[in-house]
């Protein structure tokens, strides 16, 4: 079962997200900001990071280059509600990035796509 | 200079300058320096050519890249290139490594750029031209921009036509008809030559102008794999398959009929380079007012040459340098260097404040700044005892570093 971690500090989102991608048949862990998510990669990296960008602290962003120069091989999708981040060079090395919405179909799609072609490299 | 048209796509250009490697080869010379920082004829740095080049080519932009050893460098950009306004958004800034991504030292040409793409989504040019600053050339690059936008090219690559046999040591390319690169490999033992030429091969001068989304997008691919991340060795062939890679030839700025590009990357290059600028005809056009070499020197008085021998004596001398009743032939005299009464200097590199005493003999020599070398001392003259003393190039060039004693 792939593991994946969903920093996200709106709690209410978060619960959402861990209860449809559990029934997607993935493991969920959640933490609320960025700073937990460095540590949790450090220690017991997931399979996917799912990740905010506007979080208080540290913001996803950061979160991502700073991952990038721990674990390179760890896939990330970026999961904002604002569409300008992307053309931010700094969040190009993310493999996905998503615009967030009630529907999660498009999120669910790019983990999907992401954690196949991490199979395919594999 | 830059005509309108080309100054509107300058103003689009951001250059990097990567000036952080370590030089290791040219050892001792970079015990306490980078590179680009080690004096180079008579008065200048190296990476005051590279500096020169975006100067003269109308480039206002720069970011220079250190990382090992910087001080020396810093102080001299500090010193002699505080040219631009800042306000104007025009400069040229050092940037050491920040850290921001890694806790590492820039593993590769690539992740030195990667590691400051915050700078490039600040800036947002439409072109990056990244340059290395350990290279002795004169080139217009804003020609070489206008080239890549009229490929509507990802990124093109400037090559020189170089001997076969030295292209193992560089990045050698295949091209088609129409310049577009279509094989590319670093360091190859066996180099494909030319079409042309079996005896040439097209070897890049690691001189590259990039299109900002293009290089942002190949580097973070390269980022998130286990790879070298240099652009020599990874990035730009996994982009030659994409068809968007140009090369573009090498057309010095030099004023002569000599192609000069060097890699002054070893001590006997280092040496010939030298003293190649005291012939009559140096390789290198140092003297052409329409491209002049700006550097920094301190100022010294103007120098004041005894030179007491039959013949000629061909010898090139920085300022501040006094010369007293004694012999010197082919060689370069850096500022305040000073030579005692009764001495004979030949074929040899003179770094800033350099003394020599009296009665000295000194013959193929590199000597670093500020050496004392005291009276009656000989070098150069006897292979064993100077092998015991010093370190010696392939080619018997002596290298007297700073801080040993002698005697």
């Amino acid at each position: 079962m792939k593991t994946i971690l969903i920093a996200d500090d709106d709690t209410n989102l978060a619960l959402l997200y861990e209860q449809e991608l559990t029934d997607e048949g993935y493991q969920v862990e959640v933490v609320h900001d960025a700073r937990a998510a460095i540590e949790r990669v450090q220690q017991n990296p997931p399979d996917l990071l799912v990740l905010d960008v506007h979080m208080p602290g540290m913001d996803g962003i950061e979160a991502l280059n700073k991952i990038l120069g721990i674990n390179n091989q760890l896939p990330v999708i970026l999961n904002t509600a604002y569409s300008n981040h992307k053309d931010n060079y700094l969040t190009w090395s993310a493999d996905a990035y998503v615009v967030k919405s009630s529907d999660l179909t498009e999120l669910k799609d790019a983990i999907r796509d992401v954690l196949a072609k991490r199979n395919e490299k594999e | 200079m830059p005509t309108n048209n080309t100054s509107e796509l300058l103003k689009n250009t951001l250059t990097m300058i990567l000036a952080g490697g370590q030089g290791e080869r040219l050892h001792p010379l970079t015990r306490n320096q980078a590179k680009p920082a080690v004096p180079f004829g008579g008065m200048y740095r190296i990476i005051d050519f590279t500096l020169s080049n975006c100067l003269n080519s109308g480039l206002r932009r720069v970011y220079v890249l250190t990382q090992y050893m910087s001080s020396t460098l810093d102080r001299h950009l500090q010193r002699g290139w505080s040219i631009f306004n800042p306000e104007l958004d025009e400069y040229i800034f050092t940037v050491p490594p920040q850290f921001r991504l890694a806790t590492s030292w820039y593993r590769g040409t690539a992740d030195a750029i990667f590691q400051n793409v915050d700078i490039l989504e600040k800036a947002r040019p439409e072109h990056v031209l990244i340059l290395g600053g350990d290279h002795v050339y004169k080139m217009d690059y804003s020609r070489m921009i206008q080239f890549h936008i009229d490929q509507g090219a990802d990124l093109t690559v400037a090559c020189i036509e170089v001997p076969i046999k030295t292209a193992t040591e560089l990045g050698v390319m295949a091209i088609d008809q129409e310049n577009r690169v279509i094989g590319f490999e670093e360091k190859p033992s066996l180099p494909k030559p030319t079409p042309d030429n079996p005896d040439l091969a097209l070897a890049s001068m690691g001189i590259y102008v990039f299109s900002t989304c293009a290089l942002v997008r190949w580097l973070s691919e390269d980022a998130k794999r286990n790879t070298a991340h240099d652009f020599g060795k990874n990035i730009i062939p996994d982009m030659v398959d994409s068809g968007g890679v140009f090369a573009y030839n090498f057309k010095h700025a030099n004023r002569n009929d000599t192609v000069y590009w060097r890699d002054i990357g070893l001590l006997d290059a280092y040496w010939e380079a030298n003293i190649d600028l005291v012939s009559a005809t140096p390789d290198f056009n140092l003297y052409d007012p329409t491209w002049p070499i700006r550097t920094h020197t301190p100022t010294y008085p103007p120098s004041r040459l005894h030179i007491c021998q039959e013949g000629r004596s061909r010898v090139v001398v920085a300022q501040g340098c006094i010369v007293e009743d004694a012999q010197v032939e082919r060689s370069i005299l850096s500022p305040g260097v000073h030579i005692g009464p009764g001495s004979e200097v030949s074929d040899s590199v003179l770094m800033e404040g350099v003394h020599i005493g009296k009665n000295v003999r000194l013959h193929k020599a590199i000597v670093d700044e500020g050496v004392h070398i005291p009276s009656n001392t000989q070098i150069g003259v006897d292979a064993t005892l100077d092998q015991k003393r010093f370190s010696m190039t392939p080619n018997g060039v002596v290298i007297i570093p700073k801080g040993i004693p002698i005697e």
